[in-house]
């Protein structure tokens, strides 16, 4: 009888292998992963287009660096800063998507029930850099433990044209609210006039809150359900806006997006607006003349103090992803003093850290015009103060009650009437019903 | 003619495999009919009815995103009802749905009417009239952003240099009159196509002895365009309305790219402020029941203009 040959299977060898092939194929399809001696973890990271695009370029970066110090893959996914609620929202109700994402306004409180508990991270990550500021815990500690490592924050300071000023005989920028109306009738009077968006728009919420701090109003009591509107200090505030509307600004205010107020400064037409550093860093970049004119300086006061409301931005780790221990391991290796600093040179001094020591980077101090910017994270509070964020404070923004309320007044409504209503829209959302 | 397994079976062939009597059962006709229609259902009953039945489910219930909620009946519907904010966002609708689609309407008759015509080129016009159609939309809005950007308005800049406004001119997206026009007006410019070249397809089938005749008996051509046209191009017309009116009054990407339902609400839409409560808001129950509360109208004018074609 003729030997087979052993290069030849034979029909059952055939068989055997094939059917364990297709077995094997068929788990790894049904499983939705690559077999286990081809598997390599893959740590997937939702975050925004940032507004220097390099700042992105260099997390990217770390990202890489970090999965070969790791022996995995960290993807970062960036999206439109205006489509994230939406995203992050169908990841929360569908339970499922990225291991992690950028965090902002009150998300850790909207989503305390489902974002991990992340203290010991807060603690250590903390502890290596000299202390949180304060807005820190007031924006990501929940009842039940730190909800988001706050990740940067992104300075909101008074934006002006020293040109313009120097024109209009004013030998440095406003210091006070007050100032600034004084001030911008000249300057209107000039052809250059101030500009604070009343419009439905982001920035706008920045400035309110900020305004409105300063002048000792509130939105809503230290309790976060009484409506705090209705009083004398927030009228102060709306008859302030009027006056700066009527006087010193120009009604384009009221149709800004984000980028109407740098589209103004850059045109050279404005003279003063309250917003981050991007105009400068976006004449810089493209070489406009207007660079040289443009300066910054801290947040106006007013009677009840300095106050401002930045963007505060943190990173949050879902409870439903299955990599929770390396996504902690990247937080702090991205908070690495070399990596942060990297990436604040990246983004040209446009990302500040929430740490006190990661602050000292010389970046600041280097340029006269930024130097002021670390000082303003003592005046920094998240929308709401003194309130915790919450899903009320976001229902306010989201609808933008205190705008629609300044803009109506703007419109011709008393007021007294403007105030009711946005009194009686807070109450609305403290029960969670769209304002009426 | 064909010969099946079961003749060929009864002529004493052997019987056939199971196959061949798969194939049997599969040819049969309500067999083969439903099996045929089965992935369009299948892909209705995904795509439309399953998210469908779940909006109406969540506008019953007190959803948020991220925590299941309970049934509440009505509650949502009667919420909405009793505040400013949506109240001021059916007026808009209609306002908006109202004066754009009667502008589309006219706009399109008037322009099917040009097209029709024995022009030059006419295959390039007709293309070039549809591009508006087919850019997506909110690519397009951008470029009307621009347009009425309260710095840089071309709009603006033509206006005041051909002396027909004073600088600076208005401001297009600020202010309510100038926003809702500034809406209506993209809608239109983007709508019209749709509007000229359906109209266009009825016109072409009016056959010209109607027109000559008209014409012999001294009808003028308004005559000839109000009582011979008009008339035959109904159906058509009444068809292309109720889908213009269905997709106007769900406009989103227009508004929510210009004004984003700016100033002070008065350019909200339905779809807008369901998706400024619903997602942005987290309120998906609210959400729910403001995009769905014109469902039922929509629902009633689909139904008798249907009708009405039918009878016509």
């Amino acid at each position: 009888m003729k030997k087979p040959d052993r290069r030849v299977p034979t029909r059952r060898q055939f068989l055997a292998t094939t059917a364990g092939a297709t077995a094997g194929m068929a788990s790894w399809l049904a499983l939705g992963k690559a077999p286990a001696f081809a598997q390599k973890r893959e740590l997937t990271f939702l975050s925004w287009n940032h507004f220097v695009p390099a700042s992105d370029d260099e997390l990217r970066k770390q990202a890489e660096a970090f999965g070969k110090v790791a022996n995995c893959t960290v993807r970062v996914d960036t999206m439109a800063h205006l489509q994230m609620p939406a995203k992050v929202a169908a990841e929360a109700q569908s339970q499922s998507g990225h291991d992690m994402y950028r965090t902002a306004g009150a998300d850790p409180f909207l989503y305390e029930n489902l974002l991990l508990s992340v203290d010991d991270v807060v603690e250590k990550v903390g502890k290596q850099g000299g202390g949180w500021y304060s807005f820190s815990a007031e924006s990501s500690q929940t009842k039940s433990g730190w909800k988001s490592i706050p990740w940067f924050w992104i300075s909101f300071p008074g934006t002006y044209n020293q040109a313009h000023f120097k024109k209009a005989g004013f030998e440095g920028p406003p210091k006070t609210w007050d100032e600034l109306l004084k001030m911008g009738k000249v300057l209107k009077k000039q052809g250059n006039p101030v500009g604070l968006p009343i419009s439905h728009c982001s920035d706008a919420h920045s400035t309110y809150w900020s305004v409105a701090w300063s002048f000792g109003a509130k939105v809503l009591e230290a309790d976060g359900k009484t409506p705090g509107i209705s009083s004398d200090k927030t009228a102060q505030v709306i008859e302030w806006y009027k006056e700066l509307y009527k006087d010193a600004m120009e009604p384009e205010v009221l149709s800004w997006d984000d980028a109407g107020n740098n589209r103004f400064m850059l045109s050279g037409k404005g003279s003063w607006i309250h917003n981050p550093v991007s105009p400068y860093n976006a004449a810089l970049a493209n070489k406009q003349p207007i660079a040289d004119d443009i300066n910054h300086h801290n947040s106006l006061a007013g009677s009840a103090g300095r106050h401002s409301a930045p963007p505060i931005l943190s990173l949050g780790i879902w409870k439903f992803s299955k990599n929770q221990e390396l996504a902690k391991e990247f937080v702090a290796y991205l908070f690495q003093k070399q990596n942060y600093d990297a990436w604040i040179v990246a983004s040209n001094a446009f990302n500040h850290p929430p740490l006190k020591n990661l602050a000292d980077h010389p970046i600041w101090a280097r340029n006269p015009k930024f130097a002021m910017l670390p000082k303003e994270a003592e005046y920094a509070h998240p929308r709401g103060w003194p309130a915790k964020p919450s899903d009320t404070v976001q229902r306010i923004d989201d609808n933008y009650i205190m705008t629609d309320m300044v803009a109506k007044a703007i419109n011709g409504m008393p007021t007294k009437r403007a105030m009711d209503w946005a009194q009686e829209q807070v109450a609305l959302a403290v029960k969670g019903q769209l304002k009426g | 003619m064909a010969v099946g397994p079961r003749v060929l079976e009864a002529a004493g062939f052997p019987r056939p495999g199971r196959l061949s009597r798969l194939r049997e059962w599969w040819e049969q006709e309500h067999v083969f009919g439903y099996g045929l229609i089965v992935p369009a259902i299948v892909l209705l009953v995904t795509l439309v009815a399953f998210p469908f039945g779940m909006a109406i489910w969540f506008s019953l219930s007190d959803y948020w995103v991220g925590s299941p909620g309970g049934f509440v009946g009505l509650t949502n519907y009667r919420d909405i009802l009793g505040n400013e904010t949506f109240r001021q966002t059916v007026q808009n609708s209609f306002v908006f749905t109202g004066i754009a689609v009667s502008l589309k309407m006219v706009l399109g008759i008037w322009l099917a009417m040009l097209l029709a015509r024995n022009l030059k080129f006419k295959r390039v016009i007709r293309g070039i009239v549809l591009l508006p159609f087919v850019i997506p939309t909110a690519l397009s809005t951008l470029a009307w952003l621009w347009m009425f950007d309260s710095l840089y308005s071309v709009v603006n800049w033509t206006a005041i240099r051909l002396h027909l406004i004073n600088a600076p001119g208005p401001n297009w997206l600020g202010q309510s009159t100038y926003a809702m026009a500034a809406v209506i007006t993209v809608n239109v410019w983007r709508g019209l196509p749709f509007f000229a070249i359906t109209v266009l397809a009825g016109l072409m089938a009016v056959p010209r002895e109607y027109m000559e005749a008209a014409e012999v008996d001294g009808a003028t051509s308004w005559d000839r365009f109000w009582h011979v046209t008009l008339p035959l191009i109904k159906p058509v017309l009444a068809v292309v309305i109720l889908f213009s009116t269905i997709f106007t009054f769900g406009d989103f990407n227009i508004v929510q790219v210009l004004t984003r339902g700016g100033p002070i609400n008065t350019t909200h839409l339905f779809a807008t402020l369901a998706y400024q409560v619903g997602l942005q808001g987290g309120n998906l129950g609210q959400g729910a029941a403001i995009s769905l509360f014109i469902f039922p109208l929509l629902a009633l004018v689909v139904f008798f203009q249907l009708q009405y074609v039918r009878k016509e």
